[in-house]
């Protein structure tokens, strides 16, 4: 164990006055991948700047949308149930990352921070049309969750900078959304790929009445079911797609979300959809999965995740799904 | 630089001075000799090292040392009674045969005290959940689920 | 069979409250006044020149009390072959090759020190594929060899299989290739070494062969200039074993060579990084199989070719193959087997035992290659799984003589349960398969001896205490033992104390492998127990006044079997025994050493004294979208003879399954070109409780003659055939053939992929 300082500031403020004042001054949120760094000393700072007793990050509000402060934890996320029901890709995330013990101290705010291409919550808050706010030495400013990765580990954040909260619209009850976290085993794992997806849907036939509730409950194939929504007329009238472990940052799948906004959902439409995000992806062999995978990866998971945010949409109390689906 | 922290440690309050870098889990198994909380592999990938901080199960290994200053800490130590009697998980634990080797035991506990203190009746599936971060060689967990689940069922 | 108070009862686990209060002492809490710690260097490359090691600023280091490199060492090389010294000098063979240690007063300052260790080297290039490894003109990794194949030349040859091959109705013939997967001990690697004034050692130690151990150490001393001095192994509380620890270690000389050097106790203890590098996993092997059988499917031949990918170095792993002997000849009935097996040298981590000890590698392309051969038959694997199963009485072509043999009762127990007849080849996407087991369940004679020695000693009040060889690594040997002693004895479980961690104080064991610490050392205790029930009988008849044949002990009162009115405790008869004139103090030993036998020259003979059988059955259900493969239903049936603690069995199958689902599906240490790219837990996917499918043991009770109160080993068959019995089931799900463990996601899908692909160019597809 190598000295350092610790820094426990109880303001924004001065955490970023501390830090602009400090050389070799590491940030540390939950510290659960900070102490790690540090015990295998791949980071030798002689500063460690704590964020942990700041109040003003630790929050969740809803008023015009949902407000979550960077410094709340995961458990708290995903023990949240306006979260787990209208911001259901994000209840996702926070639910399977890790285990409980590091949910109970580790921060949307460090997932976000540390820009790893696996981060759980990314994907989530990029297809629930997430905004952050950052504060720095010259004030607060907003920007996209879209804008704020540069590459692996990097950020738009500048020496100082906190990453303050993230903000979410509201979303309406033709809305659904679902983060699917393919792994190896069913806990403690990071994504071999991770898709979430945001659907705002329309029914064009009953009177705009949905009527596939039924076929949900069930352990139908895809098939059957997409062909039954088609028939329904059910139209995807708003679309967000959003793929981690891809590329180097996570990152939306434009043209896949183009070519499905507006149209009536098919099985060609889905096969066509998935085959787009897969072609805008450009993901890598790594120790933890092969390329060839990830992409046949993306495709399957981008119809089961638009499949569950579906259901979430029609069968807004019942969070138990037909497994073999999806 | 040392510093000085205040905190409860198992319904005590502590006093110390220490080292700004080290951990919880150092400080209570070098410092404290309270050695029944268990470094499996200092990475927050085990759960050897699971004790409840403010009602909540943490890896140690990954707690600095001075933020559980004001807080409450609870160990493995801490959990039987004035008088020495086991805890029912404990007891459970050992009825039940959910302990081998036992090095993943004490974290294992802990986690499920978290889960059964904060909840009156979990499920299976939450069970299961709650201590899938407390990896474990020799029992393949069956044991260690009935254990924790019979617990839960006679309350 | 009979019911016994004690033996056969759900008796919790001795150690449970020390280990379930955070009490017990593991090496990782163990500390003596004084204690240094030591750290070890490990190599950068896999294959390299060492050209030159600056360790003076590392000695400069305050708080550094040693440093010790390859250079400054006594030349000393340990492990089977002698061919691994402790810290290497001249060449690097490996990344986990130990370059240099130090001794300092924490471990913080040692592992600065390392980093202060400026070490040169010329890297060569480097072999890590066994089969490149055995080419003509390959490099040659060990100096003054002048092969890579090592001079071990596995061989098993029963019948004639040529003659068997030409009389064959049916055969088939594949390859099938296995991963290295280790241990994952908990609890990781350590021991302190402590020298007293005298140069006498005392090693505080996780090992599992106290004994053997206690002689590599004595060995080692000799060589390091101290001879004639008392070695003592003290056990800690061991976080886990599962074979990682039958053998000694280059850590543990480094203790030892540090404790000397600086007169003070060392302790080393692994980080769980070192943990995945530094100790030696399951081997991985190919092999080529064919079986044949008649037009009935009785199996006519089995040939088998293997190669082991030794690593650098040589450990117990490259004895496996003798293990692999067992299934090899004996699981199921096959007149006709060949079987040859080669270990080659690559730069690669070195192998050691892993629970099962070659019989999982075996037994998965055993099982899985007869699946092929009843589906070319034609036939329901069930039914050539039954046609050929093994039966009490049967002399097996390697000389096994099988007395208790419950093997069709599982098989039939499984189909049974897994609904077989219902399932198999019914539902796509879902399948059912099978596969079976033969283990040593009495004791394996790998060394010249298998024994296990008991003393017994009754204190004035009727308490036991029982010193026994066994080692406890989490099995539950204590409680076995503590049952037995107690069911001869008529005491009280809770009256028997079982002390096995002291070489001061313990007989001679050979070590706890081999799935034989209840039997032998169960064994061992019973005669120690019985010897013991005689003394105190026959004391007792006179006080009594009744013949010692009419005497019994139960609850803690002697009686008169005649006259239950005839009586007196056990405590009383005990005090008189002490204080009389002329007493005698009530104690008795006892050595078991299994009646059965080494290998002979030709690798045959009566290796175990009685054979552990068992069966798995699993269902699964395979996504043919993501290829990911879900375990709907698991059951595991064994033939255990009798068993003694339900519960703890129960313990050893679940943990046994789970292992070897992780072997099935998701464990791999991922080596690229000789480097460890996932040493940790969170890559390395050891399976966590949300992983558990529903498992079913199924005890089938045969009642084995030569076991203690009928018992056989169980500590490894639990996962010897789950990895076949799920590659059948996923064959029989869609219809593809997994031949390279672990069967991942990755390879389904492709496997499917192409299936399709052949599917629609009009190809036959399998």
């Amino acid at each position: 164990m190598r000295g350092y300082e610790y820094y426990k500031p109880g303001t924004i403020e001065e955490a970023i006055r501390l830090m602009t004042s400090l050389e070799d001054a590491q940030y540390i949120a939950g510290g659960t991948d900070v102490l790690v760094l540090l015990r295998q000393k791949k980071i030798k700072p002689g500063h460690i700047i704590s964020l942990r007793n700041i109040k003003d990050l630790a929050f969740i509000a809803h008023h015009n949308g949902l407000h979550i402060g960077s410094g709340t934890t995961h458990a708290e996320i995903e023990r949240n149930e306006i979260i787990r029901r209208n911001y259901s890709a994000l209840h996702d995330a926070t639910s399977n990352l890790g285990s409980v013990q590091i949910r109970n101290v580790a921060t949307i705010g460090g997932n976000i921070c540390n820009a790893a291409p696996s981060a759980d919550t990314a994907c989530p808050l990029l297809v629930l049309d997430a905004g952050v706010t950052i504060a720095g030495l010259e004030g607060e400013r907003k920007i996209p969750v879209d804008e704020f990765f540069l590459g692996p580990g990097k950020t738009v954040l500048r020496k100082g900078d906190i990453l303050k909260e993230f903000v979410m619209p509201l979303f309406g009850p033709t809305t659904g959304s679902s983060y699917i976290k393919h792994t190896r085993r069913q806990a403690m794992d990071l994504p071999i790929i991770g898709v979430a997806t945001r659907i705002t849907i329309s029914i064009g036939k009953n009177g705009g009445e949905l009527r596939c509730r039924d076929i949900l409950c069930t352990i139908e194939d895809v098939s059957n079911l997409l062909a039954r929504f088609e028939d329904e007329e059910l139209r995807c009238e708003d679309i967000r797609i959003a793929m981690g472990v891809v590329a180097p940052i996570p990152m939306r799948a434009k043209e896949a979300e183009a070519a499905l906004k507006g149209k009536i959902i098919s099985e060609k439409l889905f096969e066509e959809i998935g085959e787009i995000a897969a072609n805008e992806a450009a993901p890598r062999d790594s120790v933890r999965g092969e390329a060839w995978y990830r992409r046949e990866m993306i495709k399957v998971l981008v119809k089961r995740s638009i499949l569950r945010s579906i259901d979430r949409i029609i069968r807004p109390d019942d969070m138990v799904y037909p497994e073999r689906l999806w | 630089m040392k510093k000085e922290i205040t905190f409860i440690l198992n319904q005590e309050e502590v006093k110390a001075e220490v080292q700004p870098e080290w951990t919880l889990l150092y400080f209570l198994r070098e410092v404290l000799g309270l050695t029944g909380t268990k470094e499996g592999c200092g990475y927050g990938e085990c759960g050897a090292c699971t004790v409840i901080v403010d009602g909540k199960a943490i890896n140690s290994c990954l707690y600095p040392i001075l933020e559980v200053e004001g807080k409450s800490v609870t160990t493995i130590e801490g959990i039987i009674s004035r008088d020495g009697e086991l805890h029912d998980l404990q007891k459970s634990f050992i009825e039940h045969g959910a302990v081998q080797c036992g090095f993943c035991t004490p974290g294992m506990i802990m986690s499920a005290k978290a889960l059964i203190d904060e909840k009156e009746k979990p499920t299976v599936d939450e069970i299961r959940h709650t201590i899938a971060g407390n990896l474990c060689r020799c029992t393949g967990y069956v044991k260690i689920i009935d254990a924790i689940k019979s617990v839960v069922d006679r309350r | 069979m009979d019911n016994f108070p004690v033996v056969g009862q759900r008796i919790p686990k001795r150690d449970a409250p020390q280990k379930v209060t955070g009490s017990a002492i593991y090496i990782q809490d163990l500390k003596i006044p004084g204690m240094l710690y030591g750290k070890i260097l490990y190599s950068k490359y896999p294959h390299a020149r060492i050209l030159a090691i600056d360790t003076s600023r590392a000695e400069q280091l305050p708080g550094v009390k040693a440093v010790i490199t390859g250079y400054n060492i006594p030349p000393f090389k340990f492990g089977f072959f002698k061919d691994n010294p402790p810290l290497k000098s001249g060449k690097v063979l490996s990344m986990r090759d130990e370059v240099a240690a130090v001794a300092a007063t924490s471990p913080e300052i040692a592992e600065e020190a390392l980093e202060m260790i400026q070490v040169e080297y010329e890297e060569l290039p480097g072999i890590f594929d066994p089969i490149q490894a055995m080419q003509e003109g390959a490099p040659i990794l060990h100096e003054g060899l002048k092969s890579n194949v090592l001079k071990l030349p596995w061989r098993l040859i029963c019948g004639d299989v040529d003659t068997a091959k030409k009389e064959s109705h049916c055969i088939v013939e594949d390859t099938f290739s296995t991963q290295w997967v280790t241990h994952c001990c908990l609890g990781t690697s350590g021991c302190v070494a402590s020298f007293d004034i005298n140069n006498n050692l005392t090693m505080y130690s996780n090992t599992q062969i106290p004994y053997l151990a206690q002689r590599d150490y004595i060995d080692a001393l000799n060589v390091f200039g101290i001879k004639n001095r008392k070695v003592r192994v003290i056990q800690c509380i061991i976080g886990g074993g599962f074979g990682s620890k039958l053998d000694t270690y280059a850590y543990e000389y480094i203790a030892i060579l540090l404790a000397l050097k600086t007169r003070k106790p060392v302790k080393v203890l692994f980080t769980r990084e070192e943990e995945f590098i530094a100790t030696s996993p399951r081997q991985s092997t190919i092999t080529k199989i064919s079986h044949g059988c008649t037009k009935e499917g009785k199996l006519l031949f089995r040939e088998m070719e293997m190669i082991l990918d030794n690593g650098a170095y040589t450990s117990w792993g490259a004895t496996t193959p003798s293990v692999m002997m067992m299934p090899i000849s004996s699981l199921y009935k096959v007149p006709n087997v060949k079987y040859i097996a080669k270990c080659v040298y690559t730069n690669n981590t070195y192998s050691q035992a892993m629970r099962g000890y070659g019989n999982p590698q075996a037994t998965f392309a055993i099982e899985s290659s007869l699946d092929q051969l009843a589906e070319k038959m034609g036939m329901d694997s069930y039914e050539l799984r039954l046609i050929n199963a093994n039966e009490p009485g049967e002399i097996t072509p390697q000389n096994f003589k099988v007395t208790s043999c419950g093997m069709k009762e599982c098989i039939e127990e499984v189909a049974k349960r897994i609904d077989w007849k219902g399932k198999r080849g019914k539902d796509k996407g879902r399948g059912v398969g099978m596969a079976s087991l033969i283990h040593v369940g009495g004791g394996a004679r790998v060394y010249k001896s298998d024994g296990c020695g008991t003393i017994i000693k009754i204190d004035d009040y009727g308490k036991v205490d029982v010193f026994t060889g066994a080692s406890e690594i989490g099995q539950g040997s204590e409680t076995v033992i503590a049952q037995i002693v107690a069911e001869v004895l008529g005491v009280n479980v809770e009256d028997v104390n079982v002390i096995n961690n002291d070489t001061d104080v313990c007989p001679w064991d050979v070590g706890v492998h081999a799935s034989r610490t209840t039997f032998v050392a169960g064994n061992s205790a019973l005669g120690a127990a019985k010897k013991i029930k005689e003394q105190i009988l026959e004391i007792a008849s006179k006080s009594i006044g009744e013949a010692p044949e009419h005497l019994d002990i139960q609850k803690g009162l002697i009686f008169s079997t005649k006259d239950k009115e005839k009586n007196t405790p056990l405590g009383k008869v005990l005090r008189n025994a002490h204080y009389s004139t002329g007493g005698k103090m009530l104690m008795a030993e006892y050595f078991y050493d299994p009646a059965n036998e080494n290998f002979d020259k030709d690798f045959k003979g009566n290796l175990s004294v009685s054979y552990a059988y068992g069966t798995h059955g699993v269902e699964v259900e395979v996504d043919r979208d993501t290829g990911r493969v879900t375990i709907l239903k698991y059951i595991a049936a064994h033939d255990v003879g009798r068993a003694i603690n339900p519960m703890m069995l129960e313990g050893q199958i679940y943990g046994g399954g789970l292992m070897g689902i992780g072997y099935a599906l998701s464990e791999n240490m991922n080596f690229r070109e000789g480097r460890l790219m996932n040493p940790n837990f969170l890559d390395y996917k050891m399976l966590t409780a949300k992983d558990v499918p529903p498992v079913e043991p199924v005890i089938v009770e045969t009642n084995d003659k030569d076991g203690p109160f009928g018992a056989k080993g169980i500590g490894e068959p639990g996962l010897v055939p789950t990895a076949p019995a799920i590659a059948n089931a996923i064959y029989d799900a869609v219809g593809i053939r997994i031949k390279d463990l672990p069967i991942t996601p990755e390879k389904i899908l492709k496997a499917l992929k192409e299936k399709e692909k052949r599917g629609q160019s009009g190809e036959e597809g399998k």
